[in-house]
């Protein structure tokens, strides 16, 4: 890409992946690194990329506007106005039905013929980060004061709110449900219990925490926010006062975690261009490590488990095939 | 511009702030539209009316974040932390970012943003802030507006602008003002906002290698007086009149110059302090009618409903005339036979006296070498107890047993300091400057010298 790589994502059979340029264009490439298509994506910036579980791509950026691509033509299949300047996020609902974008202080979502369905305005501050429980059409937000939680198929607008004094920056659901994981501005990271909207607080983070990612088996959260990887053990009674494990190696700040979706290997990056691989269950050592010339920004596993899609700050993207099968 | 010897791939961030109508939105069209071969990135408020396209113009709402400790040192400005984080991951980079602020902002958080998020202090460093003011209708809003106050109170340089709607005795009174309440900033007059941008930009009032270059004004002595006014004078008989103030008595005095640069009034300061001390000790005041001498202080009496004091002028030259409260407050002029006589330069000083000010400048100065414990353990009291109070400070100190000086910088509590270059043979000096409301300089002082080692 001719510019910083804001976003990768693969298609859920592993064939494709898409590319997100911080200029604003799309590429998308075969599995073996080959570039198929470049898309214009949106002017002045894409800021992020979705595929929906039956292959749709969908993107949001500075132009304002939601796209959903037709890879064949080149073209958006449809355009919808997401109600404010910047597009912050999209995401397709698990089952591929309903598109969410957040934009501004709103969350717009959308059936997959690009009707409106909903739109949720109650957020006191633009919305930094969405994403929907898992198996549910219950979309989570993030925002200044905490998490916000709204029932796409409601009928009212009537929402839950985790309240917490503070700038919540990025969420992720555990993969079964039960804990929503958020990276705040204040150095910290929270624990959301679902069930019963309990919080535990993580401190000691030397930055704010944007990079957050779950295990398949919804049981260790890894988390940047400094050099060192802290991963929380959410087994049993849960991270509440427990000691984290603690991965060096990074020299400079975490820009990226990430598990496979099924293995136990996690990748990690840094902001002056390391890549890492480990098996923290077996090892404190990684298990790979690759420097590039500038700091990475973005990684993806694909689907199967086979690639690790790094993106960097000079718009370099490479595929590295995993080192090992992480069963 | 100035050239710095090692190249800072940091972006430098100009902060405008500003009432409604003290001329922002001008200031920012005629940098972006100057030649001045500069890509700059304008991040405007809600309100903003800027509509040029050859920049980068982006609309922000101000989302101030606070955060869950309820410290004010961490509240930042999350929309500029999401766009400028945005902005400087492109490779085409800006070669400077300007932000406008709302004209009821607190400058507070738009700073500390900078000191505060990693991202943005690893990519970008704070500039100046630049503070205009509507010279016409600001002192309407010094006495109520805290927004003003704070304004005035962070900033690097302050535009008097729209001067060509005010009175020049009016502008002078408003400059000590604001000279007595923000003593480091830099404060230019201007009409219709123009200026040369190379006094709004790139002025590093941020930087830790400005810190050593405290303008020694910083520091002055207190004068029992606010106002100077140099005038030239023919031989032959002046009155100085003063209706009925707000005090009933006032000290002045009319001492002849050697010349009339306005640098000769400087070499007067003691001169003057001395007569204005002698006269306070002698006792003895002078009623309407009686004679202001030239070359002493007299402390005037100014119980009638106006008050003439004769000034005979026997040698034509330059004579300084210093008043212990500003003319305007009184309306007082001094007029000679062929009307009233106007002031060739004029200059306020620091009162020192108990001024109504609420935000006021601090500066503490020392000779001797500082113990670094207790100066640190004073400073942390400091900043515990006044930080919401206390805008900017800057220093240089001279820590006992240390060869080298130490700058540091900061707002509220967050502070940003290093040792610097070797003392050498330069007189070792620990100078400090407070920026804050409500801050008692006594107990400062005090504070201060117990730190000496």
């Amino acid at each position: 890409m001719d510019d910083h790589v804001q976003a990768l994502a693969w298609a859920s059979d592993s064939a494709l992946l898409a590319a997100a340029a911080i200029n604003g264009s799309i590429a998308l490439f075969d599995g073996d690194g080959e570039r198929r298509l470049v898309l214009s994506g949106h002017a002045f910036g894409t800021t992020s990329i979705d595929w929906s579980a039956d292959g749709r791509l969908a993107s949001g950026g500075q132009d304002g506007h939601v796209c959903v691509w037709n890879a064949a033509a080149g073209a958006p299949a449809l355009r919808l106005p997401a109600g404010a300047a910047w597009v912050e996020q999209v995401a397709w609902s698990p089952d591929g039905t309903l598109l969410a974008a957040a934009a501004g202080k709103r969350v717009r979502v959308w059936d997959r013929d690009g009707r409106l369905v909903r739109e949720f305005g109650d957020h006191p501050s633009t919305v930094s980060d969405i994403a929907w429980k898992p198996g549910s059409h219950t979309v989570t937000a993030a925002a200044y004061g905490g998490v916000f939680l709204w029932d796409a198929d409601a009928e009212t607008n009537a929402g839950r709110h985790l309240d917490w004094q503070g700038s919540t920056l990025v969420l992720a659901w555990s993969p079964d449900g039960r804990y929503i994981a958020t990276g705040d501005q204040d150095a910290t990271v929270h624990f959301w219990i679902a069930k019963t909207e309990t919080d535990l607080q993580m401190w000691g983070y030397a930055t704010k925490v944007r990079e957050l990612s779950w295990d398949a088996a919804s049981r260790y959260l890894a988390t940047g926010g400094s050099e060192t990887i802290v991963i929380w053990d959410c087994s049993g009674r849960g991270p509440e006062g427990t000691k984290p494990k603690m991965l060096d190696g990074h020299e400079d700040y975490l820009s990226a975690v990430a598990w496979q979706k099924r293995g136990n290997v996690l990748a990690s990056a840094d902001a002056a261009g390391g890549v890492m691989l480990w098996r923290p269950d077996r090892a404190r050592i990684p298990l790979a490590v690759a420097i590039y010339d500038s700091g990475v920004s973005c990684l993806a596993w694909s689907p199967n488990d086979r690639s690790l899609a790094v993106g960097c700050g000079n718009g370099l993207i490479e595929v590295l095939a995993s080192p090992v099968s992480g069963r | 511009m100035s050239v710095t010897p090692t190249v800072d791939p940091r972006v430098p961030i100009t902060v405008l702030t500003g009432f409604l109508g003290s001329g922002k939105t001008t200031l920012l069209n005629r940098i972006l539209t100057e030649q001045h071969g500069k890509r700059i990135a304008v991040i405007e408020n809600e309100f903003g009316e800027v509509g040029i396209d050859q920049d980068l113009v982006i609309q922000a709402d101000e989302e101030i974040f606070e955060m869950n400790n309820g410290c004010i040192c961490c509240t930042v400005r999350g929309d500029l932390i999401r766009i400028l984080g945005n902005l400087m991951k492109r490779k085409d980079r800006f070669d400077a970012i300007l932000i406008e602020t709302t004209g009821m902002a607190d400058p507070g958080p738009v700073v500390q943003t900078f000191f505060v998020d990693d991202e943005m202090v690893r990519n970008l460093k704070l500039d100046a802030i630049v503070t205009l003011v509507d010279a016409r209708h600001v002192v309407a809003h010094l006495d109520d507006s805290d927004e003003v106050k704070e304004q005035i109170a962070f900033a690097d340089v302050i535009l008097l602008n729209k001067i060509d709607l005010v009175h020049s005795a009016d502008l002078d009174a408003l400059e000590a003002r604001l000279r007595g309440m923000n003593a480091t900033a830099r404060i230019y007059r201007t009409e219709n906002a123009s200026i040369d941008l190379n006094r709004v930009l790139g002025i590093e009032g941020f930087s830790l290698d400005r810190a050593l270059e405290l303008d020694p004004r910083f520091l002055e002595p207190e004068y029992p007086f606010e106002w100077s006014g140099v005038y030239r004078l023919e031989p032959g008989s002046y009155t100085f009149v003063v209706p009925a103030g707000p005090d009933p008595a006032m000290q002045v005095a009319l001492l002849p110059l050697p010349g009339e640069a306005s640098g000769a009034v400087e070499d007067a300061l003691m001169g003057a302090v001395l007569a204005f001390s002698a006269a306070k000790a002698s006792g003895d005041d002078v009623r309407s009618g009686g004679t202001l001498p030239v070359g002493a202080a007299a402390n005037l009496n100014l119980t009638a409903d106006e008050n003439r004091f004769a000034v005979e002028i026997t040698e034509p030259g330059a004579y300084a005339l210093f008043t212990e409260h500003l003319p305007e407050e009184f309306g007082a002029a001094l007029r000679g036979p062929t009307g009233t006589v106007e002031p060739a330069h004029v200059r306020g000083y620091k009162p020192d006296h108990e001024h109504d000010e609420e935000v006021t400048s601090v500066g503490l100065t020392s000779e001797g070498a500082l113990n670094l414990k207790r100066f640190n353990a004073w400073l942390r009291e400091v900043l515990m107890t006044q930080g919401p109070d206390i805008f900017r400070m800057k220093g240089v100190l001279n820590f006992d047993g240390e060869d080298q000086r130490y700058v540091f910088q900061g707002v509220h509590m967050l502070l940003d300091g290093r040792p610097d270059r070797p003392w050498g043979s330069d007189p070792r000096e620990s100078k400090l400057i407070f920026i804050g409301r409500n801050l008692n300089r006594e107990a400062l002082n005090r504070g201060f010298t117990s730190c000496l080692a």
